[in-house]
């Protein structure tokens, strides 16, 4: 099979001897296909660069991403990247075809990198809770292990149920597919922002409770329950609840973020379980994973299913204060009723503070609330909320004989595990605690002294006006996480309110509801008019460094909606507008996600796509087979793309006058090359005038360069001359390719509607892209600028000087380093050329401006310079 | 140009729905199949500028249809489009000789520029005959 290349050369040599139209017509047809292959494989470097760059933003963070992105980001990358090859492959035959192995070998170690861990080893599906013990986590998940390690404690009593464990997660997960039908919602559905959040959390959990049951895990959970109704009788309620593995650790608490269903009627026990597995997906969890950059597979979800324990009081107790690590005084929280308003914070609640003394746990302080309803279970299944009478309500949930006794049990607990405990506890009527759950409590760095203690004296009403002066908005509250942060007022009151919870906002809350937990990501402090500190939003708050106020009664009349307040958390007060505040009191808002599963997957992954290694185009070491990164493939295929097409030296012709040089006036030398109705007419010989060219798109660009006459390198200083030295001798990244006679060149490649200029001004690399045709649906244009000699502090200057100029005029913009990458897409014809007009002067008159990015005086005069002759352009104006 | 004849092969009915609305005033003449026999059975029957595959499909998949494809029509150019990301499936497709290999969701615009660069590779080819 002859080779194009030897096509075109028997073409052409046909050409000259004796001209023929069928073979021109048949040698244009090839040049077509050239262009085309060129056009495809610049396009794929374009994207393959800005893939890359994306890879490498989100590992500096501080935006946090999810696996979804890390996959969809490998497989574009690989994707394009090969298409360049192959791209490459058809320009030139027979010459590269060793990139192919290179890249499989690449795509393969990313393929590899990407796929999940092994399955879970095959295990039962359901265990009783009796069974098991602290070192069954990984299979049972946290809570489920440690209810079975605490019933092992003498005195601790804990309900007997069973739990469905991880293996039978799995197989429910890969029962019709559903958890790669989930991947693909996940990739299709991803919208942005809170809202896309919401909606794709939605589809997810509609379609697991969707999902039937495989029928051996049916069978093993009628098993289970069959136990529990024999032991228990047909009155038997359930407690159905989330274990999922890594849910109770102490440093990612996945606090209240699944869902637990209390007084489970036995028959709804299978759509209950879905439920709770849906929960996996929904948008607080789902917020919350991708804030911690934890993969989906990282935390399997096994469930609980238990008797309920009647209960006529509940609550939690901490071992510690979770503010302060060095402060061991215990606190114990109780509602009437379920504990369920304590762990939901949706109801204030009485609270002790127990020091701990020689013989045991001494009471230092008891706070009583007045409660007037308390959750109870209903006749049927799930809870009702129940007016309390008033002896009840007035009376205190627990003596201080059984707080003593409970604080025991607690730690007893904590001894048992060895640190700080989290304990939710029932009052059976029986006068007993029952321990519903334990896990270690996440803590806070202190100094000990107690001064972050959580319950301050009942709120004292909003200071207006005080002896503060009138900026105080509000005093008082409890501590939650401390911190100080400022924003404008965003009260939430229901679900729905957290749709278009702006970024940085204050969000203000009357209760301490765990669905406000995917805001933290964006809020600049938390206020909440009930909850206290042992809440789930409490603990989310610490662990996202969220400044946190709780129990401000009266905050949402008192703080005006939309206005700017700054929260200072930890002096528990509210001033009005944004308040500077002491460096030492501000604790940094550092991305969570570093060092996580997820990040550490886009880290590896990145090793083979991001570095570049292949530097020197003229060197031994330029070779398919030295291709170690995708980039350097993308770097391989670019350099010998441009040489196919252009190099004089290649033995390849071009049909005759393919490239011809443009008669234009200017020292530089500029090449167009026609891909199709670039030309005005037909022209002969090996130049073309301005008047030859068809394509609106490059005449804008040349309107634009050509604008005003460029002033020539700037002055430099001693300090710009030397710094370009040193890095011309030190920086391998300036480009060799500066070094080779083609590089040099200047290529406009043109079509009626589109431009391509490919241009290189020594260690300046600029490439400019657009199309302006008739629909503007298609049209786009694009600079793409790095490069320059001056070291990288002064070329990131100036790439963000006009990365800001660019951004005024509305194109998108993103800069990497001294990169920048700019685009901007359906528009109309009419602004393209503009934007083009703008590009065209900037391409050349901000060379070389690096060099005196440092030098304050001349970098001011010559970027007003710049400013200023944009404006003389006809779309030049900043708008938005 | 003249209207680029696309065929869009996808089981989700949702997703044909969809680009039928959002193509409808491009430059687009647009048949869609729900599986790989009616694609088959479509291509064997008409001339088509480019070919847009689902890759995961119930039955065969995208890319057993694009091998299936070559033997009845050879100038289509294919672009595959998938939900589920895969470096793999991406290497597997291009070295079948795919033109392009897609993420959903794909942007209306970038999905049109990438079936107009197949479908001028396919009409080139069409013009060598």
């Amino acid at each position: 099979m002859g080779s194009l290349r030897r096509l075109l050369r028997s073409l052409a040599g046909l050409l000259r001897d004796a001209p023929d139209p069928a073979r021109e017509a048949a040698l244009l047809q090839a040049h077509r296909e050239r262009c085309l292959n060129f056009r495809v494989l610049l396009a794929a470097n374009n994207r393959a660069l800005e893939l890359m760059g994306a890879m490498q933003e989100a590992l500096r963070g501080p935006r946090a991403f999810g696996m979804d992105f890390v996959r969809a980001s490998c497989t574009a990358v690989s994707a394009e990247v090969l298409r360049m090859a192959r791209a490459l492959c058809a320009l030139a035959p027979g010459r590269y075809e060793a990139l192919l192995p290179r890249h499989a070998a690449i795509a393969g170690r990313l393929e590899a990198l990407l796929a999940p861990g092994p399955p879970p080893a095959p295990g039962p599906l359901v265990l009783p809770v009796a069974a098991l013990r602290a070192a069954d986590a990984p299979r049972a998940g946290g809570k489920a292990a440690m209810l079975g390690e605490l019933g092992t404690l003498p005195g601790v009593r804990v309900p007997r149920g069973f739990v469905v464990t991880v293996s039978g997660f799995a197989a429910f997960m890969a029962h019709q597919d559903l958890r790669v039908e989930l991947e693909r919602l996940g990739q299709t559905q991803a919208g942005s922002g809170l809202d896309g959040l919401y909606s794709l959390s939605a589809a997810l959990q509609q379609r697991i409770v969707a999902t039937p049951l495989p029928p051996a895990l049916g069978e093993a959970l009628a098993a289970g329950l069959a136990e529990l109704l024999a032991a228990h009788g047909p009155g038997l309620r359930l407690a159905v609840r989330s274990s999922a593995v890594g849910e109770d650790a102490a440093q990612t608490s996945f606090a209240g973020q699944y869902r637990s269903e209390l007084n489970v009627h036995p028959d709804s026990l299978g759509d209950v379980y879905r439920d709770v597995v849906a929960s996996l997906y929904g948008a607080t969890a789902m917020a919350y994973r991708l804030g911690r950059g934890l993969r989906d597979e990282d935390v399997p979800m096994a469930v609980l299913v238990l008797p309920m324990v009647p209960s006529l009081c509940g609550g939690v107790a901490y071992t510690a204060n979770p503010l302060d690590a060095a402060d061991r005084t215990l606190t114990v929280s109780a509602v009437h009723g379920l504990p369920k308003a304590v762990v939901d914070g949706s109801d204030a609640a009485d609270t002790w503070l127990l020091a701990r003394g020689p013989q045991g746990p001494e009471l230092v302080r008891a706070e009583h609330t007045a409660q007037e309803t308390a959750y109870v279970p209903g006749a049927g299944e799930g809870l009702e909320r129940e007016l309390l009478d008033a002896a009840t309500a007035g009376r205190p949930t627990l003596e201080p004989e059984a707080v003593l006794r409970l604080a025991r049990l607690a730690l007893a607990v904590e001894a048992h595990c060895g640190g700080p405990q989290d304990i939710e506890w029932a009052l059976e009527p029986d006068g007993e605690f029952t321990l519903l759950q334990a896990r270690p409590l996440g803590l806070a760095a202190g100094d000990g002294s107690g001064a972050a203690q959580a319950p301050a004296a009942a709120a004292p009403p909003p200071a207006a006006e005080g002896p503060d002066g009138p900026s105080v908005l509000y005093r008082g509250g409890v501590t939650a996480s401390s911190g100080v942060g400022s924003g404008p007022v965003r009260v939430a009151r229901r679900p729905a309110d957290a749709l278009g919870f702006p970024e940085g906002a204050v969000l203000v809350a009357p209760l301490a509801l765990p669905e406000w937990a995917p805001l933290l990501s964006r809020a600049a402090a938390l206020v909440c008019e009930r909850g206290g500190v042992t809440g789930h939003l409490a603990t989310v708050a610490r662990e996202f460094a969220v400044p946190a106020l709780f129990a401000c009664q009266g905050a949402v009349a008192a703080l005006p909606e939309g206005g700017e307040v700054t929260v200072d958390a930890a002096a528990a007060v509210i001033l009005a507008g944004r308040r500077e505040v002491a460096p030492q009191s501000r604790e940094p808002r550092r991305s969570p996600i570093h060092g996580s599963p997820v990040h550490q997957a886009l880290d590896r992954a990145a090793e083979l796509v991001v570095p570049l290694r292949l530097l020197d185009p003229q060197g031994e070491g330029f070779r398919p087979e030295a291709c170690a990164t995708l980039h350097d493939i993308t770097r391989f295929c670019h350099e010998k793309a441009v040489a196919e097409m252009f190099d004089p030296d290649n033995a390849l012709p071009l049909p005759e006058g393919a490239a011809r040089r443009l008669v234009c006036g200017v020292p530089m030398q500029y090449w167009v090359v026609d891909l199709g109705g670039g030309l005005a007419r037909a022209v002969d010989g090996p130049t073309v005038t301005l008047d030859d060219i068809a394509c609106a798109p490059m005449l804008a660009l040349w309107r634009g360069m050509t604008a005003q006459p460029w002033a020539g390198p700037p002055p430099v200083n001693a300090r710009g001359f030397l710094s370009v030295l040193a890095e011309a001798t030190a920086n391998p990244d300036l480009e060799a390719a500066a070094a080779s006679r083609f590089s040099e060149r200047n290529y406009f490649m043109i079509s009626k509607t589109f431009c391509n200029l490919h241009s290189r001004f020594g260690f300046h690399f600029s490439i400019v892209e657009a199309e302006a045709g008739e629909d503007p649906g298609g049209n786009h244009v694009s600079l793409r600028f790095n490069g320059g000699a001056a070291d990288r502090q002064r070329r990131e200057l100036r790439a963000r000087f006009i990365a800001g100029l660019l951004e005024e005029r509305g194109m998108r913009v993103d800069v990497t380093g001294d990169a920048l990458a700019a685009r901007a897409e359906a528009l109309a014809a009419p602004r393209v050329l503009e934007l083009l007009e703008v590009l065209g002067y900037l391409v050349i008159h901000t060379r070389q401006l690096d060099m005196i990015m440092a030098d304050p005086v001349e970098s001011a005069r010559r970027t007003r310079a710049v400013r200023d002759g944009l404006l003389a352009l006809a779309g030049g104006s900043p708008r938005r | 140009m003249s209207a680029i004849r696309l065929l869009l092969v996808d089981d989700e009915s949702e997703f044909l729905d969809l680009m039928r609305k959002r193509l409808s005033r491009r430059n687009v003449e647009l048949t869609v199949a729900s599986g790989g026999e009616e694609a088959l059975a479509l291509a064997a029957t008409q001339r088509f500028d480019v070919i847009v595959l689902d890759v995961r499909m119930p039955g065969m998949d995208g890319l057993e249809i694009l091998e299936r494809l070559r033997s009845v029509d050879h100038r289509a150019e294919v672009l595959l489009l998938t939900g589920h990301a895969s470096v793999e499936s991406a290497r597997k497709g291009l070295e079948l000789g795919a033109f392009d290999y897609l993420l959903k969701p794909v942007p209306i615009n970038e999905f049109l520029f990438r079936i107009q660069d197949a479908c001028q590779r396919s009409r080139l080819r069409a013009g060598r005959g």
